[in-house]
């Protein structure tokens, strides 16, 4: 058990609920241990949060649910570094970016977290699909908002907060 | 900078196990193979930069100190309700 300050305060949170992600975020390279927290089954969104540092934290969905015709090629030589061997060991999220004004929630498809829920091991992969973007509009996906829970979210045993 | 000159088929090597080798050229176009450990990442300079650049407004939502991603949820189902925020 360690003690890790997070945008929900301090937390007790055993060390195997850390994910290690190999070269970071992007853009935030120097944290590579993150937690993640799922509100509750209601919403899909959850929190992907830095165990090091409580400023680094991003607003992450399932890609899968974002995008149900979503298919993701992995590069092999990331599910080598990952020890992902088959589909099923993957969890993959996107990170949501929210714009204020104008209003509008997009989700990054080209560059997603993919997980090995086993492992606790992920990376930001890069996905070489021309079909998926950095800002993959959601503010107008029906079968989104008509989703009562975030299927697939119970893959990874998230943390969940509240 | 350290400058190289390379011939077609010639390659370089960065430290032990990097390995970059100019595979064709055509006019302006260069194809490089690049042979590294899985653990060292490799990308095209401006993917990485857009990719690093979304990430960093991504996370400027936290920012905002909201961590209750229900009024996102809300906001997003409601699109016309005034923001209260």
């Amino acid at each position: 058990m360690s003690v890790i300050t997070t945008p929900f305060g301090d937390m007790q949170v055993s060390e195997s609920k850390i994910i290690h992600m190999k070269g970071g975020i992007l853009g935030f390279e120097e944290a590579t241990r993150y937690l993640l927290f799922m509100q509750n089954r209601e919403i899909p969104f959850g929190w992907f949060v830095s165990a090091d540092n409580p400023s680094i934290a991003f607003v992450v969905i399932n890609s899968f649910v974002a995008e149900p015709e979503y298919e993701p090629v992995i590069p092999d030589s990331d599910a080598e570094l990952l020890e992902i061997t088959s589909p099923d060991d993957a969890v993959v999220l996107s990170i949501v970016t929210i714009n204020s004004n104008p209003f509008s929630v997009t989700v990054n498809l080209a560059a997603p977290i993919v997980i090995n829920a086993q492992k606790m091991l992920a990376k930001q992969v890069v996905i070489n699909d021309q079909r998926y973007s950095l800002q993959h509009s959601i503010t107008d996906n029906k079968t989104l908002f008509e989703k009562k829970t975030g299927d697939g979210d119970d893959v990874l045993d998230a943390v969940t907060v509240r | 900078m350290l400058i190289l000159s390379r011939k077609l088929n010639e390659t370089i090597r960065i430290g032990n196990d990097i390995t970059i080798t100019i595979l064709e050229v055509t006019g302006s176009r260069i194809r490089v193979g690049i042979d590294a450990p899985s653990e060292v990442a490799v990308h095209r300079e401006e993917v990485y930069q857009a990719i690093s650049r979304e990430n960093v407004t991504a996370a400027e939502y936290s920012e905002s100190r909201d961590e209750n991603l229900f009024h996102l949820w809300d906001r997003l189902r409601n699109p016309m309700k005034e923001d209260v925020r």
